[in-house]
């Protein structure tokens, strides 16, 4: 895969990072990886625990916060490297998703009480945005909060909650009130996963792996300093939120990885089609990464980046789904028999398992679907 | 090195004057008045081309250009691509004068490119659309006999002189035949751009007019001409995008304009987002074609050709299939844009032969 991203000093930070990820990374974390084996806890935990050593927790953060200070080209050179080299890629929820948010929205006390402990991995944060009757439709959620003394009693139930189990705080979008347009009585709370009335269920998948949950909330006490913002203010943090995930969004050194899995699964193989394909796959991402970083160039000279980026989401998304589909057509009967670990068949061992998972890309963080009404309704005026 | 950089102030300028040219002479009526003109006849707005310093800006100075790199003449092409002009743009400047600037020595190229770039004479290559020679040469005294016939040279109706790719044998080499000798049919492509077929049987070669050590020249006028056709492309996708984007606000269907329609509506933000890529790639490749290394110059090429002709291919479609039965007629620019843009995907090379040339690049 060529590299756009060339210049001495571009080559400069990957040696840098290239140094750093040999010396660090754990070589059964790098193997999993690798083999796309579902991602463990403890793989993660122990790579956070490298990273923020590092300084590398959270690429968009202002050094003043404990950002690793990067400029908009450096973030997407480390993202290439550091999924060419195998490593596992740290969660969104803290780092990308509501460190930034506290940053431009939050109380000073927000600020001092979370940000450190998420750059330090003490805490793990999930998100609680979706709820069983609200996916798509997100603001028409119906988890309620009710005033009381010095806070809020929340009632309701969040679903998709990618990673629950690991997290000991959430960022919950919850109505405060139910009597004006629907967007317009939203609030987003910070919430203890620990707290009386907190409960949570594991849904399992079709690729057997538990890495969502539903969660319950019964009648929980959040403190009134636990509110981001303004109250009812809470659809215009989680929009910034979303917008600000979506430069990354597209996953360029996500797909140069997967693209990397599949190119040496079809080694050997001699098989014109998927050759082809590989080709034509290859140029997709080449586009995308082009798009990129001409929207990129665009916002640092100071054009306002807004809803375009819906379409390096779509674009990301589709390539990677296109990958597990032509890795499925190459394993053939092979993906689909029980594979002893270790054994030389092990390339096609998870090929299965993530097709199905990456079903998921062209649905979370807004499905493709509603990112093309947004391109439509804000983009193009119609 | 891929920076991504605004265009200039200079670009800007010459993309403004393209764009009023574009209003001032390329209406649909002016347009099909130029279409019935025999395809024989001098470009019909060449010399004003030559005045706006069009024609020279894509060449060095050092031979009489203006010396202007690919990333600030994107604008300009895609004005011109959108525009639909008629004029051998691409093959004659984008795609014969820089192989010129590579084959000659300085003064000579100075030369002969003198009078092509002040609009006073049409000279193509009559190669393969990839750069490949379809004549024989052999050797004549000090020069070559030549056989063989070019089916298609884009410009080459009006041209005065060909620059034939020639096999020779050994290396790459270029015969330069004045028109007059050679058996030239003009005709219209479906697009309505001039051009011929050239039979060189029986065309001899004197010893001046014979030029060997070629390969270099031809690939760099294979790689301008290749990445004119790109930017042309981008600013037609576009052009078409925004004529559809216009008429779904408009055509009212079921008491409400079709563009409210979700079906309508992600379909429109499919034929944006090709072209946002298509012009990625346009800008990717003008970029690129600074770079040093062939091999990377190429492979971007091809790649951006593959890609291209996807976003082309995408956007015809849907762009006529959104315009219902309008989009079918030939009174809208819909339908001559679709054209255009079938002629421009064979230009420097087909999807298919660049997609093999990446994958052997890999």
């Amino acid at each position: 895969m060529t590299d756009l991203l060339n210049s001495p000093e571009d080559i400069a930070f990957r040696r840098e990072i290239r140094d750093f990820v040999a010396a660090e990374l754990n070589p059964d974390t790098r193997d999993r990886i690798r083999r796309g084996a579902p991602l463990r806890h403890e793989d993660i935990a122990r790579w956070h625990k490298s990273m923020y050593r590092k300084g590398w927790v959270a690429p968009t953060w202002p050094v003043q916060h404990g950002g690793a200070g990067w400029s908009a080209r450096q973030r997407l050179i480390a993202d290439e490297e550091l999924f060419r080299l195998h490593t596992p890629p740290l969660p969104n929820f803290g780092p990308r998703m509501i460190g930034p948010i506290l940053i431009r929205f939050g109380s000073r006390a927000q600020q001092q009480r979370f940000l450190p402990a998420i750059l330090s991995g003490a805490d793990w944060w999930c998100q609680g945005f979706s709820e069983p009757g609200a996916g798509s439709d997100l603001a028409s959620l119906t988890t309620r909060a009710v005033p009381t003394d010095g806070g809020w009693i929340v009632t309701g139930a969040k679903t998709w909650t990618t990673f629950a189990q690991h997290a000991n705080r959430m960022f919950c979008l919850v109505r405060t009130d139910g009597q004006v347009k629907k967007q317009e009585g939203i609030s987003m709370m910070l919430i203890d996963m620990d707290a009386p009335g907190v409960s949570r269920r594991p849904i399992r998948l079709m690729d057997g792996t538990e890495e969502v949950n539903e969660i319950l909330l019964d009648q929980v006490f959040v403190p009134c300093g636990m509110v981001v913002g303004e109250v009812n203010r809470g659809w215009t943090y989680a929009k910034a939120l979303l917008e600000g995930e979506r430069l990354g969004i597209g996953g360029i050194g996500r797909c140069k990885h997967l693209l990397g899995r599949v190119r040496h699964m079809a080694q050997g193989a001699d098989d014109a089609l998927a050759d082809a394909r590989l080709a034509e796959l290859e140029i997709d991402i080449m586009a995308l990464e082009a798009t990129t970083l001409r929207l990129l160039a665009a916002a640092e000279a100071g054009v306002p980046l807004g809803a375009e980026t819906s379409l390096l989401k779509i674009r990301g998304t589709e390539i990677q789904q296109a990958l597990t589909e032509l890795m499925l057509d190459i394993a053939g009967p092979a993906a689909l028999v029980p594979v002893a670990a270790g054994s030389n068949e092990d390339v096609f061992e998870n090929v299965v398992c993530q097709f199905l998972n990456w079903r998921k890309l062209s649905i979370y963080g807004g499905s493709n679907e509603i990112q093309r009404t947004i391109l439509a309704g804000q983009v193009l005026g119609l | 090195m891929i920076r991504f950089g605004l265009p200039g102030e200079e670009a800007r300028l010459l993309q403004d004057t393209a764009e009023r040219f574009v209003a001032d002479r390329y209406g649909l009526a002016q347009r099909a008045v130029m279409l019935a003109r025999p395809p024989q006849e001098a470009p019909a707005h060449w010399r004003e081309m030559a005045a706006l310093g069009w024609l020279a800006a894509p060449l060095p100075r050092g031979v009489g250009g203006l010396g202007m790199a690919p990333v600030h003449l994107q604008g300009l092409l895609e004005t011109l691509g959108a525009g639909l002009i008629l004029e051998p743009y691409g093959p004659a400047i984008m795609n014969c004068a820089a192989t010129l600037s590579r084959l000659l020595p300085r003064a000579q190229a100075a030369g002969a490119l003198a009078p092509m770039l002040a609009g006073d004479r049409v000279e193509v290559l009559a190669a393969s659309p990839m750069g490949q020679a379809l004549v024989q040469a052999e050797p004549e005294g000090d020069g070559w006999a030549l056989s063989g016939t070019v089916p298609l040279v884009p410009g080459g109706a009006a041209a005065h002189a060909f620059w034939v790719a020639v096999d020779c044998g050994a290396e790459s080499a270029l015969a330069h035949v004045p028109a007059s000798k050679a058996q030239v049919r003009g005709f219209r492509l479906v697009d309505g751009q001039a051009a011929a077929s050239a039979c060189f049987d029986g065309v001899s070669c004197g010893p001046r007019a014979c030029f060997t050590g070629a390969a270099d020249a031809l690939a760099h006028g294979a790689d301008m001409g290749l990445w004119a056709a790109l930017a042309e492309t981008s600013g037609l996708i576009g052009a078409l995008c925004r004529a559809t984007l216009d008429h779904v606000k408009l055509r009212q269907q079921f008491g409400r304009p079709i563009g409210r329609f979700q079906v309508v509506q992600h379909r429109m933000a499919d034929m944006y987002m090709h072209t946002e890529e298509a012009r990625s790639m346009a800008q990717l490749t003008a970029e690129a074609l600074e770079e040093k290394d062939a091999g990377v110059r190429r492979r971007l090429l091809s790649a951006a050709r593959v890609k291209t002709d996807a976003a082309a291919r995408a956007v015809l479609r849907d762009a006529v299939q959104l315009h219902g039965g309008m989009g079918m007629t030939d009174e809208l620019a819909v339908g001559h844009m679709v054209k255009r843009l079938l002629v421009l995907a064979q230009t420097g090379g087909s999807r298919a032969a660049h997609l093999k040339r990446f994958q052997a690049s890999g």
